[in-house]
């Protein structure tokens, strides 16, 4: 069958296997290799992408749930919103492998969409589901924080 | 500004804002025009004869390439990379679950990895044997020809056992810590790219030159036809030491037959399987103290669970060896430690390389040391340890440059230990279902590789500077993400007075630098770091002697800078001094070699210069425990790193953090279960590595005495960052529960079983050890509220 999705923008149709996964769609059949497989079980986070907004598993889905919906990986992201994370976590040595990181600058995009000046508490939340075998996660809460705007509550 | 002022500062990775942006790519983020995809076929025994094979179906199998078996290999059928005791594909018999058969090369991934299933391979189950204590048993099944015990290390210091006549208290008890699983993010994955040349060997991989050796000798080829490069890689922690070698020998030898590229990527669950483990131990201790809390005598037997091939099991094992007594002063001491296979998963390397199990073991003896004598464990930790001069088991004496009282007294001041025992004790009294506990241990790790392997640390580096004054660095060492090639870059950088910004540290190519040996043993900040500055002090000198003639000063006149030669009455850019080098045909090209001096071993007595120096490390852990669920959490944990330099702040905390969580893993959640040799955990849905939900309040402090010979005084801290944890968060949890561990995970049953027992009656200091296989999500104890 063929479906069509919102891929960072831009409209797009693809022949996809009715069991097939939307992680295997982006990457083999659209090249988006910044979405990564870390486990294959939606446990790990290093397919993360945003459907209509929202960080999903790409691994755990089916391609054709993604039919007539946005898909955004982090190559969608506005440029000027990228880089001010893409500077945050930079600066703040929340990346070492880098493995897990493409899909942890999505989820904090949402949280940051939905909470701009988030708590400790909502961060450890809303990055519960991308793990990170490097950094023990500390850099990254500091890089989200500095990110987000004003006085916290 | 003054001078090396770049070696100290937070600069950023180079690496960081791609990986950020998806740009970085990774082993699987490659095509390769006309590549083809391998499978690996599998045992499913962990013990068995091949009686035959059938690859027909296979074979005839849609877009299906080629099936390979061990008649194919063109060299030697032989991967192990210490000991000739394992075939890269399986003759006759397969030794654990796992063991490669054959491999499948088809057009795509799935048509491979579906075609491996449809290859029959008729067994035989043999027995297996799945504990090392029965695998030594008289009448066990024989897993290789030569017997189980692979080998037998020991350590004999003063009077070995005779050491305990004369002392007040013996103290005796066994520990165990079971395997734990590398959980790197990035599956293990090669690519082999055949060429009129020879081979091209790409993959995730800490090792290029172990890679090119395993390749070489499974083609059958001269070593310069075998070049192997460094991809980005995912995450490593020793995961990625020896196992990439297999892997890539298996896609160069399919590379080889087809003629074509090809690519083995595992999938987490094969991995999982397949791939190395920390080491599964057993350790039992026996230590002599007197009433006055001096510790005496130290009898230490390690049985260490090696699985069905030696891989790198007896090096491991010689550091558990030599580590056995931590940071303590023993005047007498008999360690023997017994590397065993079995039929079980391959143990291997992982931060901290046997001496965090060895570190558990020693912390909780001196815990029940210190109850036996009515004395307080932090003050008989601080009054045994080590201080320079002392003699290490080992039989030398601990450098100067490892300033353990530093770290000791730093620890208790920044962790407020005494505060944060006390309130948690008043907290206990008033509390009715949570419980909290702190915990303290001490690591001593020896920096760099063990005598036994120093014949590896030879490490090379090449740096050019171009004329318009940016720098390419290369090195035998690799970036796993621990930031190894951002300290080089502020190494050069800071030596050669160039911008940092415009410091290159290009991708390992074992093309590039002579075979430097592997980057384990938290070594690259100090072996490549001094090749690193050797080449550039070379360039350094040929820049200044050109800056003095120009500027019309003596060379020893000039100060080097950032960004500039300085000279009494003026000053020179870098860029312009390296055009006017180019102009000049000066050579901006040099090679650094570093390669510390030979040093002494006796492998019989376990006495010599066992490693080139030493990094002592404390943690505090304070755990709280809900006495309903069982489920331990982590609170606090409080860090001192003795470093001799912190080359870059950021990335040193990031180590150390990193250690941290992975150690509290060790402790707590991760626990791979192992039935028959069979993993029943293979992914991470059911093997739980720390979440951001789980991790705790973390401080880092460093203890700066710079290290006579290393880089601008710096030492490793890889390893040391997790080495202590996982003893100081189980203390911690145990003392939560009023108890003492004797086992790592210290699983939520563990925890039921301990708060069980101690409404039945007074707490059993060596109770609630959890009988393996348990698993961490079922609780079936039930708790008397």
């Amino acid at each position: 069958m063929e479906i069509g999705f919102v891929l960072n923008d831009r409209y797009v149709t693809v022949p996809v296997e009715g069991t097939q996964r939307l992680l295997a769609v982006l990457r083999d059949t659209l090249g988006c290799t910044e979405v990564k497989e870390g486990c294959g079980e939606g446990e790990c986070g290093a397919c993360t992408v945003l459907l209509d907004g929202r960080p999903v598993p790409s691994c755990s889905l089916f391609a054709f749930s993604a039919s007539g919906r946005r898909v955004t990986t982090v190559k969608g992201l506005a440029r000027s919103e990228l880089e001010r994370i893409r500077d945050a976590m930079v600066t703040h040595g929340a990346v070492q492998c880098g493995f897990c990181t493409p899909g942890f600058v999505l989820s904090i995009k949402a949280l940051l969409d939905r909470v701009p000046c988030p708590t400790r508490e909502q961060v450890r939340e809303a990055l519960a589901g991308n793990l990170c075998r490097c950094t023990g996660y500390e850099k990254i809460f500091e890089a989200v924080e500095a990110l987000s705007s004003g006085v916290r509550p | 500004m003054s001078r090396e002022t770049l070696v100290g500062s937070r600069c950023v990775r180079g690496d960081a804002a791609d990986k950020v942006c998806g740009d970085a790519k990774f082993l699987d983020d490659y095509t390769f025009p006309g590549e083809l995809h391998a499978a690996l076929v599998l045992s499913p025994h962990a013990h068995a004869r091949i009686l035959s094979i059938d690859a027909t179906a296979a074979r005839e199998s849609d877009r299906v390439v080629a099936v390979l078996l061990a008649a194919d290999v063109p060299g030697a059928n032989q991967i192990g990379c210490v000991f000739e005791d394992q075939p890269l594909l399986a003759v006759d018999r397969v030794r654990f679950v796992g063991d490669r058969v054959g491999v499948v090369v088809a057009e795509t991934r799935e048509a491979a990895r579906e075609a491996a299933r449809l290859v029959r391979v008729a067994y035989e189950p043999l027995p297996g044997v799945f504990d090392p204590e029965d695998a030594l048993a008289q009448g066990a099944p024989r897993i290789h020809e030569g017997g189980n015990l692979l080998r037998h290390q020991k350590v004999r210091h003063g009077l070995g056992r005779e050491g305990f006549a004369g002392c007040d208290v013996v103290v005796e008890k066994t520990f165990r810590v079971n395997y734990q699983e590398h959980a790197y993010l990035e599956p293990q994955a090669c690519a082999a790219v055949p060429s009129c040349d020879g081979m091209t060997v790409y993959g995730s991989m800490q090792c290029p030159f172990y890679v090119q050796a395993g390749v070489t000798r499974v083609l059958g080829v001269d070593t310069s036809r075998v070049q192997v490069i460094q991809a980005t890689t995912g995450g490593a922690f020793g995961g990625k030491e020896d196992y990439p070698s297999e892997i890539a020998a298996v896609a160069a030898l399919a590379a080889a037959r087809t003629g074509r590229p090809v690519k083995l990527v595992l999938d987490r669950h094969e991995d999982m399987q397949v791939s190395t483990k920390r080491h599964r131990m057993a350790m039992r201790y026996r230590v002599g103290a007197m009433r006055d809390g001096t510790l005496v005598a130290l009898d230490a037997t390690l049985h260490v669970d090696a699985g069905g091939y030696a891989g790198l099991s007896t090096v491991v094992a010689e550091r558990a060896n030599c580590a056995a007594s931590g940071p303590y002063r023993f005047r007498h001491a008999a360690v023997d430690t017994l590397i065993v296979y079995t039929n079980n998963l391959l143990g291997g390397a992982f931060r901290g390389f046997g001496n965090p199990q060895v570190t558990f073991a020693t912390e909780c003896i001196l815990e029940l040391v210190a109850a036996e004598i009515g004395m307080d464990p932090v003050a008989l930790r601080r009054k045994n340890l080590l201080v320079e001069g002392d003699l290490l088991v080992t039989g030398r004496p601990l450098p100067g440059s490892a300033p353990s009282h530093r770290v000791f007294d730093l620890l208790m001041e920044k962790s407020r230990y005494r505060e944060m025992a006390a309130s948690a004790a008043a907290f206990n009294q008033s509390s009715r279902h949570v419980r909290r506990g702190v915990g303290m241990a001490l690591s001593l790790y020896g920096c760099c590789l063990h005598a036994g392997g120093q014949h590896r640390e030879g490490s090379g580096a090449l740096v050019q500077v171009r004329s318009d004054g940016s720098v390419e660095v290369s090195i035998g060492g690799t970036e796993a993400g621990q930031g190894a090639f951002t300290v080089m870059a502020q190494i050069a950088a800071e030596t050669l007075g160039a911008d940092y910004a415009r410091v290159r540290v290009l991708a390992s190519d074992t093309r590039m630098v002579p075979d430097s040996g592997p980057t384990v043993a938290s070594r690259t900040t100090v072996m490549s770091g001094n090749a690193v500055r050797g080449a550039c002090l070379q360039l350094r000198s040929r820049l200044k002697e050109l800056a003095a003639s120009l500027l019309g000063c003596a060379s020893g006149d000039l100060e080097v800078a950032r960004g500039e030669y300085r000279g009494p009455a003026a000053s020179l850019p870098f860029a312009a001094l390296c055009n006017e080098a180019q102009r000049r045909k000066l050579s901006l090209f040099a090679s650094g070699w570093y390669a510390p001096p030979p040093r002494a071993w006796d492998t019989e007595t376990g006495q010599g210069e066992a490693y080139v120096t030493y990094c002592v490390s404390g943690h505090v852990a304070e755990a709280e425990v809900d006495l309903v669920g069982g489920v331990p959490r982590v609170c606090r944990i409080v860090a001192v790193h003795d470093v001799g330099r912190v080359v870059n702040p950021t990335l040193a905390e990031g180590q150390a953090q990193g250690g941290m969580v992975q150690g509290m893993g060790l402790a707590t959640s991760e626990n791979l279960q192992i039935d028959q040799g069979r993993c029943l955990n293979p992914g991470f849905t059911d093997y739980l590595i720390p979440t951001s939900m789980d991790v705790p309040e973390m401080e880092v402090w460093f203890v700066e005495d710079p290290y006579p010979d290393g880089p601008f005084g710096a030492k490793g801290l890889g390893e040391p960052s997790l080495i202590p944890v996982p003893a100081a968060v189980a203390l911690a949890i145990a003392n939560a529960c009023g108890q003492r561990p004797q086992q790592l995970p210290v699983t939520p049953e563990t925890v039921l079983r301990w708060m069980h027992d101690r409404s039945q009656g007074p707490g059993d200091a060596g109770g609630g050890v959890s009988p393996p296989g348990e698993s961490c999500r079922r609780l079936s104890l039930p708790f008397p509220d």
